[in-house]
C-alpha cells in the first residue's frame, strides 16, 4: 500500500545524513503552526535525522506522480534504499495481495481533491523517520488508547501507553456459535433416528433413496423447528435455505461422482484385460469370456472420426469467428445469426440429415468418414461459436494499439488477435473434440458398427466407443454390458485427459495475463 | 497564444463563402496484398459456413414439405407411428419430449439454481474455482454415461420413488400409474423404463449448463449492493433474494432455457432407457414413452424415403422448437442488466 | 478523552420533517480496543484503541493504505467478508463486544450501519422501497402509516424528503449520485441504528453534494453517533468533534498516532507528524 507520506522525497539538494540523535531533535513548534511555507522551515530539522530508514519504501509510490502532476518542481531525490534492520519483511509485492478493502482505499487516492496537494515530502517524512525509530525501541510510545500523545521531544523514557504488550492473536470471527452446531447436528441426528423409526419401523417402507429423500426433507422441517425457538424468524430462513443449497450442491456432487465411479467400477472387470485394449470383436462369439477380444476398433475408430471432424471443423470454425469479429461488415451478422441458430440443431438431427444426404441419396455406405461427417455438423457451429465468445471478449484496444502501430489488418490477426486469445480457443476447441467424441448420436446414424479393426474411414463401417458401449449394453449379454462398461470407462478416460488439458491451458491465461 | 485569441472577427478572418455542401470523401484503404489475401480467405470460410449451415437448416425444412403435403397437420396432431398403415404422426412423441424435458428441468432447475448458489455464495474461496471446473466436467462426461449411469445405478432404485410418488400421491393424476400400487407384489416392471427415470438422467446432462450459466451471473453481483444489503444488518440469504437473485434474474432465466434446449434434443440415454410407447399420456412414472430424438433413432433404418422425409421432418420441428427456446433464452439473457454489464 | 465531547441536545430536530415525530433514538457508544486486522499474512493494523463516545462525530483521517476503511469496517463486522481477513482486540458497542460469539452478526449490522464510499441503493427497488430495505432485509414488520411516516422521517433525516416527495415510486438509481448517498444513508438511517460508520460518503460526489451531505450528518449526530472515514481535510474539520489520524509507515501495520478532539487536532496537534499531516494538506 503507498503510503503518501513515504514519497520519493524531495529534498532541498543540500541534505546529508546526519548521526542520528532522536532524544534531541526539537521541533520548531512555531514554525509548523502556521506552516504554510513548511519547506523552509523544516529542511534544518531535516538534516537531523538519519538516512536511516523508510525514505526508501516507495519507489513507485502514487505520491510521487501526484507530485509531479501537480507541479511540484522540487529537485526529486531518492533516498538510498537502505533497509532498516527492525523493518518487518514485508515487501510491496507482499501488499498487492488482493485485498478489495486496503486496494479500494489506495485507489480512490487520486480521486481526492487533495490528493494532488502532496504534501511536502520532508516536512513528514522525515518525523515519520523518528517516529518510527522511537517505536522500534519503546514500542508504547507513539499510539494511545485515549488518544492523548507523547510530547514530541519525548525521550526512550517515556512510559508505554498501551494497555498490554502481550502479541496480538487472532480471534475466531464470523465463527458459528454453539446454537449454529448444536442445531445443525442435533437436527441431522434427530431427523435420521425419527426418520428411522417411522420408516423402518412404523411404516412399511424400503428402499434406500426414499429413506435418504425423506430424511434430508425432515432434517429440513427440523432443523427449522429447532432454529425457531431462539431465532427470529429471518435466521431461520437463512439457515434452513443455506442447510437446502448445501444438500443441492450436494447431491449435484454425488451425482456426478456416482456417475464416474459406476462407470470405472463395472467397468473394471473388462478394464484389467489386456487384450480388451490391443483386441478386437471379430470372431468373438457372445458368450466368450472377458479375456477374448477387445475394443481398438472402436478406440481407433473414435480418433479417425474425431480426428477427421476436426481437422476440418477447426479452421472453418475459426475462420468463421475471425470473419466475423475482424472482417466484420453486414454479411457477418448473418453468419453469425445462422451460425447461432445451428447450435440449437439437436446431435440427432444433424445425424439423420448427414444419413439422408451422403447415405440415402448420394449413396455413400456406411462409413468411418459418413460419421466423421455427422461429426463434423454437429461440432462446427459449437466450435464457430465458442471461438467468437472469445474472440468478441478481446478488447478492443488491443486491435487498435497493433492497427495504429501500422500493422496490417492481416499482421494484426495473426501476430496480436490469435495468440492472445489462442488459450482460450484451445479450451473452446478441446470443449467440441469432448462433446464431438462423446456423442452416440450422430454415429449412430452413419457409421454402421463394424466388429473388427478397420483404419480406412473412406470404406467398410467403423466402429467408435459411444456406439460399442450403446450396441453393447443393448445386446442384453452380460459379458458385452461388462465390455461396454470398459468401453464406456476408457470414453470417460478420454474426456478427462481432453479436460485436464483444458484445465492447463485455462490456468496458462490466467498465468499470462 | 495570442493568434488564437484573437476574436475571428479580425480582418484576417476569411470572407464567409457560399455554402457548399459537404459529401464525404472516398477513402481508398490501400490494403496491402497480405490483407487483400487475409480479406478473401476469410470471406471465403465464412461464407462457405454460412451456405454450409443455411443449407442444412433450408434442406430439412424443404424435407418436411412432401410431408406436411401428405399427411397435412395431421402430421402433428397424430399420435401413432405406423409405417405399414401409413399413419405418421409425431404429436405423442412430442408430448413424450415435453414430459421428458419437464421431469428433467424440475429435477435440474432447483439442483442447477442450488449448486450455482453454493458455488458462487456459500462455497469457500479455496474451492470456488475446483468446483467451477467440476460443473465444466460434468457438462463434458458424454450422455451415453449418463444413460448407463440412469440404467443401470438410477433405475432400480427409482422404481421405488416413482412407486411411492403412485402409492401417496397418486390422486395426482400426473403420479398414477395403471397398475395397483398396493398389489401384494407391486409390479415393479410397470414404474421402469419411463420419462420419470429418463428424465432423471437427461437432468443430470443438462443441470452443469444452467449451473454454469447462473453461477457466472451471480458471481458478477456488484459487491456494493451486497455490502449494503450485509450492512443493513440483512442476512446472507436476506441479501442473496435482494441483491443476487434479482441481478442474476436473467441468467436464471436464460440459462434454464438454454438446458431446456438440451434436455429436448437429447437421444441416447432417453433411448438407452425408455421403452418406446406412442401413446399420449400425462403420466411420467408409467413405463413406455417416445421423444422425437428417440424415434429418430429407432425407426431410421428401417425406413423408406417418404417415411425418412417424415423422420426429418419431426427433427425439422425439433429443431425448430430448440431454435425458439435457444433464441429467447439468449435474448433474455441478453437484455438483462447483468447480460448488459459484460 | 481529554475533553469531553460536546453534548448535544438529544431533543431530535430535524430539517423539513414534521415536528410532531419524535423519535427515541440515541446514539450508542463505541469503544475499539486493540484492533488488529490481518488479510492473510499481511498485518493492516496493529493494536489500534479508540473510543467513540455517543452521539459525537468521529473522524477518521490518514493517509491512503493506513487501515482507516478496514478499521471501520471492522466496527460492524463487514471485515470478514473478506475470506483471509483476520481480527484480534475488541469492539463493544454500549460495552458489550461485538464479536462475541454469543452476538448475531445481523442484530449488530443492524445497530451499527453502514453508509459507503459509492452510493448503492438497490437498482431494483423504488426510492421508498429502498428506504425501507433494512426493514424488510431484517424482517422488520411495519405497518402501511408507519411505513409512510417511517419513509418521510428518514429521508427527511438524511435532507432528502423535499426532493423525492413527490417521486417515492421512481427507481432509486434515477436520482442523481448526491442524492443517491443521501439515499443511502435515509436506508440506513431507517433501521434506526446506534451508530453510523461511513467510508468517505463524499468522495464520489460533487462540491455541493458533499455540502448536504456534511449538513445532514451535523443533524444526525443528535441521534446516533458517526464514524467517518475522509481524505478531506476540511472534511473532518467541519463535521467532526473527535479525530483520530492514522498511518502506516511501508511494511507495517497501521495505528492511530494521535486522537483527540477535532479542534486539538487541527489547532493544537500533539504530534509532529499529525501537525504535518493536517496542515500540509493546507500549507
Amino acid at each position: 500500500m503507498i503510503d503518501r507520506a513515504g514519497a520519493d522525497t524531495p529534498l532541498a539538494p543540500s541534505w546529508e545524513p546526519a548521526p542520528y540523535e532522536p532524544p534531541t531533535v526539537v521541533w520548531d513548534e512555531s514554525a509548523s503552526v502556521d506552516a504554510a511555507p513548511i519547506e523552509p522551515a523544516y529542511v534544518p530539522v531535516a538534516v537531523d535525522y538519519p538516512v536511516s530508514s523508510d525514505l526508501s519504501y516507495d519507489e513507485s509510490s502514487s505520491g510521487r506522480h501526484a507530485a509531479e502532476q501537480a507541479g511540484y518542481e522540487a529537485p526529486v531525490t531518492t533516498i538510498p534504499a537502505t533497509e532498516p534492520e527492525h523493518a518487518p519483511s514485508h515487501t510491496a509485492s507482499s501488499m498487492t495481495m488482493a485485498e478489495a478493502v486496503v486496494a479500494a482505499e489506495a485507489t480512490i487516492a487520486p480521486a481526492d481533491p487533495f490528493a494532488t496537494m502532496e504534501i511536502p515530502a520532508v516536512a513528514v517524512a522525515a518525523p515519520a523517520a523518528v517516529s518510527f525509530t522511537k517505536a522500534a525501541q519503546v514500542p508504547a510510545t507513539t499510539v494511545t488508547p485515549s488518544g492523548s500523545t507523547p510530547p514530541p521531544t519525548a525521550s526512550p523514557e517515556v512510559k508505554p501507553m498501551r494497555a498490554s504488550s502481550e502479541p496480538d492473536v487472532p480471534r475466531p470471527i464470523g465463527g458459528k456459535t454453539l446454537d449454529d452446531h448444536a442445531s445443525f447436528w442435533g437436527s441431522l441426528l434427530g431427523s435420521f433416528g425419527l426418520l428411522w423409526v417411522i420408516y423402518t419401523q412404523l411404516l412399511p417402507f424400503t428402499g434406500r433413496v426414499g429413506f435418504v429423500i425423506l430424511w434430508l426433507i425432515t432434517f429440513l422441517l427440523m432443523y427449522a423447528g429447532v432454529s425457531a425457538m431462539g431465532n427470529p424468524s429471518q435466521v431461520v430462513l437463512d439457515r434452513t435455505v443455506a442447510a437446502a443449497i448445501r444438500a443441492g450442491a450436494m447431491i449435484v456432487g454425488l451425482a456426478l461422482a456416482s456417475a464416474v465411479f459406476f462407470t470405472f467400477w463395472k467397468g473394471i472387470d473388462a478394464l484389467v484385460h489386456v487384450n480388451f485394449f490391443t483386441q478386437d470383436m471379430a470372431g468373438v462369439r457372445p458368450t466368450a469370456p472377458l479375456d477374448q477380444g477387445g475394443i481398438i476398433h472402436a478406440i481407433a475408430g473414435s480418433l479417425i472420426e474425431i480426428g477427421i471432424a476436426v481437422l476440418f471443423a477447426l479452421p472453418l470454425g475459426v475462420g468463421t469467428a475471425v470473419f466475423m469479429n475482424e472482417v466484420g461488415g453486414p454479411t457477418a451478422r448473418a453468419v453469425r445469426t445462422v451460425v447461432e441458430a445451428m447450435t440449437a440443431l439437436p446431435s440427432i438431427v444433424a445425424g439423420l440429415f448427414v444419413y439422408t444426404v451422403l447415405i440415402v441419396t448420394l449413396g455413400v455406405s456406411r462409413t468411418g468418414i459418413a460419421a466423421a461427417c455427422a461429426i463434423f455438423v454437429m461440432i462446427l457451429p459449437i466450435i464457430a461459436r465458442a471461438s467468437d465468445v472469445v474472440l468478441r471478449v478481446m478488447p478492443g484496444g488491443l486491435r487498435e494499439a497493433s492497427l495504429a502501430l501500422g500493422a496490417s489488418k492481416w499482421q494484426t490477426v495473426r501476430m496480436v488477435v490469435l495468440p492472445t486469445v489462442r488459450p482460450g480457443l484451445a479450451t473452446a476447441l478441446i470443449l467440441g473434440i469432448a462433446r464431438g467424441v462423446g456423442e452416440t448420436s450422430p454415429v449412430l446414424l452413419t457409421s454402421g458398427a463394424s466388429s473388427y479393426l478397420n483404419l480406412n474411414p473412406f470404406s467398410e463401417p467403423m466402429n467408435s466407443l459411444p456406439l460399442f458401449v450403446f450396441s453393447s449394453v443393448r445386446s442384453g449379454e452380460p459379458l458385452f454390458i461388462a465390455r461396454g462398461f470398459g468401453a464406456a470407462s476408457v470414453l470417460l478416460a478420454l474426456v478427462l485427459v481432453l479436460f485436464v488439458i483444458t484445465r492447463r491451458l485455462a490456468r496458462t491465461k490466467v498465468g499470462n495475463r | 497564444m495570442t493568434a488564437l485569441m484573437d476574436p475571428p472577427s479580425t480582418p484576417s478572418a476569411p470572407e464567409p463563402t457560399p455554402r457548399v455542401e459537404d459529401v464525404p470523401r472516398s477513402i481508398d484503404p490501400g490494403l496491402p496484398r497480405s490483407d487483400k489475401v487475409f480479406f478473401g480467405v476469410s470471406r471465403a470460410i465464412g461464407y462457405s459456413v454460412f451456405v454450409l449451415m443455411g443449407a442444412i437448416g433450408l434442406f430439412l425444412g424443404l424435407q418436411s414439405i412432401p410431408t406436411f403435403k401428405r399427411y397435412g397437420l395431421g402430421f402433428l396432431t397424430e399420435s401413432q407411428w405406423q409405417p405399414e398403415k401409413d399413419i405418421l404422426g409425431i404429436s405423442a412423441v412430442l408430448v413424450g419430449t415435453f414430459t421428458v424435458a419437464l421431469v428433467a428441468m424440475v429435477i435440474a432447475f432447483p439442483l442447477a439454481l442450488a449448486t450455482a448458489l453454493y458455488i458462487s455464495e456459500y462455497a469457500p474461496a479455496k474451492f470456488k474455482s475446483f468446483l467451477v471446473s467440476m460443473v465444466d466436467l460434468m457438462a463434458a462426461i458424454p450422455s451415453i454415461v449418463w444413460g448407463l449411469w440412469g440404467f443401470f445405478l438410477l433405475q432400480p432404485k427409482a422404481i421405488h420413488v416413482a412407486h411411492w410418488l403412485h402409492t401417496h400421491m397418486g390422486w395426482v393424476p400426473f403420479f398414477n400409474v395403471d397398475t395397483d400400487p398396493n398389489a401384494a407384489p407391486w409390479a415393479q416392471s410397470r414404474y421402469a423404463a419411463s420419462a420419470f427415470i429418463a428424465g432423471i438422467a437427461v437432468s443430470m446432462m443438462v443441470l452443469p449448463m444452467a449451473a454454469a450459466v447462473m453461477r457466472q451471473v451471480f458471481s458478477q453481483a456488484p459487491i456494493g449492493e451486497r455490502e449494503a444489503a450485509l450492512g443493513l444488518g440483512s442476512t446472507k440469504w436476506g441479501m442473496i433474494r435482494a441483491v443476487v437473485l434479482p441481478f442474476g434474474a436473467g441468467g436464471i432465466i436464460g440459462g434454464t432455457m438454454l438446458s431446456l434446449g438440451r434436455a429436448l434434443g437429447e437421444t441416447i440415454a432417453v433411448v438407452l432407457i425408455i421403452s418406446p410407447a406412442f401413446d399420449i399420456k400425462f403420466k411420467p412414472l408409467e413405463i413406455g414413452t417416445s421423444t422425437i430424438s428417440a424415434l429418430i433413432a429407432g425407426r431410421f433404418g428401417e425406413a423408406t424415403s417418404a417415411q425418412l422425409s417424415a423422420l426429418l421432418t419431426a427433427g425439422f420441428v425439433l429443431f425448430i422448437i430448440t431454435l425458439i427456446i435457444n433464441t429467447l433464452a439468449a435474448m433474455i439473457v441478453a437484455r438483462s442488466r447483468s447480460g448488459a454489464q459484460e | 478523552m481529554t475533553t469531553a465531547p460536546e453534548v448535544n441536545s438529544l431533543i431530535p430536530t430535524y430539517t423539513d420533517a414534521p415536528a410532531t415525530d419524535v423519535v427515541h433514538v440515541r446514539g450508542g457508544s463505541l469503544n475499539a480496543v486493540e484492533i488488529s486486522a490481518w488479510f492473510g499474512s499481511n498485518k493492516v493494523l496493529e493494536k489500534v484503541s479508540l473510543e467513540m463516545p455517543a452521539n459525537t462525530v468521529t473522524a477518521l483521517i490518514g493517509p491512503s493504505g493506513c487501515g482507516k476503511s478496514t478499521f471501520l469496517r471492522i466496527l460492524n463486522r463487514m471485515h470478514e467478508l473478506v475470506p483471509s481477513a483476520k481480527l484480534s482486540g475488541q469492539v463493544l458497542l454500549d460495552g458489550d463486544d461485538i464479536y462475541d460469539p454469543g452476538h448475531r452478526i445481523t442484530e449488530t449490522r443492524k445497530r451499527i450501519g453502514m453508509v459507503f464510499q459509492k452510493p448503492n441503493p438497490f437498482p431494483a427497488m423504488s426510492i421508498a422501497d429502498n428506504v425501507t430495505a433494512g426493514l424488510k432485509l431484517t424482517g422488520t414488520k411495519i405497518g402501511k402509516s408507519d411505513r409512510e411516516a417511517l419513509i418521510e422521517r428518514s429521508l427527511s433525516r438524511a435532507g432528502l424528503w423535499k426532493e423525492v416527495k413527490d417521486r417515492l415510486k421512481e427507481p432509486g438509481s434515477a436520482l442523481s449520485g448526491g442524492q443517491q448517498q443521501r439515499l443511502c444513508i435515509a436506508r440506513s438511517l431507517a433501521v434506526e441504528p446506534e451508530v453510523l460508520l461511513m467510508d468517505e460518503p463524499c468522495s464520489a460526489l460533487d462540491p455541493t453534494s458533499t455540502r448536504r451531505v456534511e449538513e445532514t450528518i451535523h443533524e444526525i449526530k443528535d441521534q446516533v453517533t458517526v464514524v467517518i472515514v475522509t481524505h478531506n481535510m476540511q472534511q473532518a474539520a467541519r463535521v467532526s468533534q473527535q479525530c483520530a489520524f492514522f498511518l502506516a509507515q511501508l511494511g507495517t501495520p497501521g495505528d492511530i498516532v494521535e486522537a483527540g478532539p477535532t479542534v486539538d487536532i487541527f489547532g493544537n496537534p500533539k504530534d509532529p507528524r499529525t501537525e504535518d499531516y493536517v496542515n500540509g494538506r493546507f500549507g
